[in-house]
């Protein structure tokens, strides 16, 4: 801390009085009046009458919200698996000292992740399109006409097309994250273990593996919180239809708040959102630095 | 490097060396795959947009035979389509934002580090509270309290979540780096006569330069692709639209006619794709770090 120069209180006071403000008023006002209307039951309009815990227990009841709730855990499970999974092998094939133009990999590999989702949602409606989209053209192309269909209008397989953009979008993202980490290590134990006979497989799962596991488990938890609030891919390809099948938390809370103008019962589901979501990104963050920290005692 | 390959190659049978020159093909092969996946997109768009509806519904994915600016000429001169506005509005938007996330994020994280007082560590927690609350569930009661306050659908609604949210990211990233300068620096300067304010401003601010470029990088990506805050907040006023907003109306008017969307698409796109080409390798690692450190 600073002992040489002290500023006046009324300085600092005057310094953080706006952030502090504007923090409080756009972070915790909406926290609290989610809380306050969630015991109501309020259209949207100047009344609005008490009804105690009736929203909460309509939520535990709700059907669609728990199916949205399973639809966001779907897709955070498909995404590690995807996202991390996948960038880990193309990582692993980008560190050899076989792979050639490393720079051009991570620029155009990156680039999806600087775009909006709405965009990668855009794009992706164009390829699953029935009439006009590169899928369908391939599939017809390579004589598969049978197995064209309308992609996102499949209430069963849906969720798993929705997922492939999402998963697409930030491979690049993770593999930069765990071309760092083995950047990192040193190379001669590579060198060492290739000399010493092991194969490519065995390197891979036995050295690379345990020694960028901290970094794999920082992707994980990015992973987790960053699926728990999917919303703008989902609204721009099929907002959340057909029926629910591909609904999730965040689009359900915007669609009885604004298109049902339930605004009483969607602050109820918001609330939920934030204690699920709460619940589940830090229980997994928690179990991965208890991962971690199993690791330091090795 | 090349002392060791061939060190390494020369003890192998010619068997081995075949093998792995079919595993360095297939590798490549993979990767040059997955990253032109990547940017194929963009590349279809481009030369897609080229093409009259009629040609592209004709053929998706050839190359236009007749090449024609006229879906950008109709896209953009069309006021209707809140083109032109929706980026202004997304520039004025991310600009402000970001400049205002830079001063607060660089005044309270100087504070916090420095100077010592009694709600300091208890402030640092509540605003690093921020990481940890899922934002998506603010959603709702965000509209309540602005539309209360009648502060939705204004020029600076927008300004004011996305600065909140940037902040927490932000202070912790400012205040970690600027516990890593050495404090001698502002004790030489306290002795030169220099008060608070102005070893502030004139000596940690330009020390502070890389961690500030990070956080301005992470901030613009994410306030100009921002999306479901401003269709909560904005949406009931088209003129206000930010782009993304704006794509998601242009996608339901025109449905059938992909390359005037694409069009639009591009021309709102440009500013992003242009920073990113010219400055990936930085970009890319603001981006990583803020992620990984937050």
């Amino acid at each position: 801390m600073l002992k040489a120069i002290k500023p006046k209180m009324s300085t600092v006071v005057a310094l953080l009085f706006i952030p502090v403000v504007w923090y409080v008023f756009s972070v915790f006002v909406p926290l609290i009046t989610a809380l306050f209307y969630s015991f109501y039951e309020w259209k949207g309009g100047p009344s609005k009458t008490f009804t105690g815990f009736a929203n909460y227990s309509k939520l535990i009841h709700d059907a669609t919200f728990w199916q949205s709730v399973g639809h966001n855990l779907f897709i955070v499970v498909v995404c590690i698996i995807g996202q991390v999974g996948i960038a880990f092998i193309l990582v692993l094939m980008v560190q050899s000292r076989l792979a050639k133009c490393k720079g051009i990999h991570r620029t155009f590999g990156f680039f999806p992740s600087t775009i909006s989702a709405v965009y990668i949602g855009l794009i992706w409606t164009m390829i699953f399109d029935y009439k006009r989209g590169i899928l369908n053209y391939i599939l017809r192309a390579t004589g598969h006409g049978d197995t064209v269909k309308v992609w996102l209008n499949e209430p069963s397989k849906v969720l798993a097309f929705v997922s492939i953009p999402l998963v697409w979008q930030f491979i690049g993202y993770y593999m930069v994250i765990l071309f760092a980490a083995i950047a990192a290590v040193d190379k001669e134990i590579f060198e060492v273990a290739e000399l010493d006979g092991a194969s490519a497989f065995q390197r891979a799962v036995h050295i690379v593996l345990p020694l960028i596991k901290p970094m794999i488990l920082v992707c994980l938890t990015l992973c987790v919180s960053g699926n728990m609030k999917v919303f703008d891919h989902i609204y721009t390809m099929t907002e959340g239809g057909p029926g629910t099948a591909s609904m999730v938390m965040a689009l359900y809370g915007y669609k009885v708040s604004f298109e049902q103008s339930n605004m009483g019962y969607g602050s109820a589901i918001s609330v939920g959102i934030f204690i699920i979501s709460l619940v589940v990104i830090q229980g997994s963050r928690a179990l991965v630095n208890y991962l971690m920290k199993d690791k330091g005692v090795e | 490097m090349a002392a060791v390959q061939t060190k390494v190659k020369s003890g192998r049978t010619p068997a081995q060396r075949f093998g792995t020159g079919v595993l360095a093909v297939v590798i490549n092969l993979i990767l040059w795959i997955f990253s032109l996946s990547c940017i194929y997109p963009l590349v279809w768009m481009f030369y897609s947009s080229l093409k009259k509806k009629r040609q592209f519904n004709a053929d998706i994915i050839g190359l236009p035979t007749e090449p024609t600016f006229s879906n950008y000429i109709k896209v953009l001169t069309n006021k209707d389509y809140h083109l032109g506005s929706s980026m202004v509005n997304s520039v004025r938007t991310t600009v402000l934002s970001v400049l205002l996330i830079l001063v607060f994020g660089f005044i309270v994280g100087y504070i916090l580090a420095r100077v010592q007082f009694k709600f300091n560590r208890a402030l640092y927690a509540i605003f690093l509270m921020g990481l940890l609350i899922p934002v998506h569930s603010l959603l709702v009661p965000i509209y309540v309290v602005f539309n209360k306050a009648g502060m939705a659908n204004q020029w600076y609604t927008l300004i004011i979540p996305y600065v909140a949210f940037g902040l927490p990211i932000a202070i912790f990233l400012i205040e970690g780096f600027i516990r890593s300068i050495p404090i001698e620096l502002e004790e030489a300067a306290a002795i030169d006569g220099s008060t608070f304010l102005h070893t502030m401003t004139t000596i940690i601010l330009p020390v502070s330069r890389p961690i500030l470029t990070t956080v301005a990088i992470i901030q613009s990506f994410s306030c100009w692709n921002e999306f479901s805050f401003a269709l909560v907040l904005c949406s009931r006023n088209q003129k206000l639209q930010t782009v993304p907003l704006a794509m998601t109306n242009f996608k339901g008017q025109f449905a059938s006619d992909y390359p005037k969307i694409m069009a639009g698409m591009l021309i709102t796109m440009l500013p992003i794709v242009v920073l990113y080409f010219a400055f990936s390798k930085k970009i890319i690692e603001g981006m990583v770090a803020g992620a990984v450190k937050g």
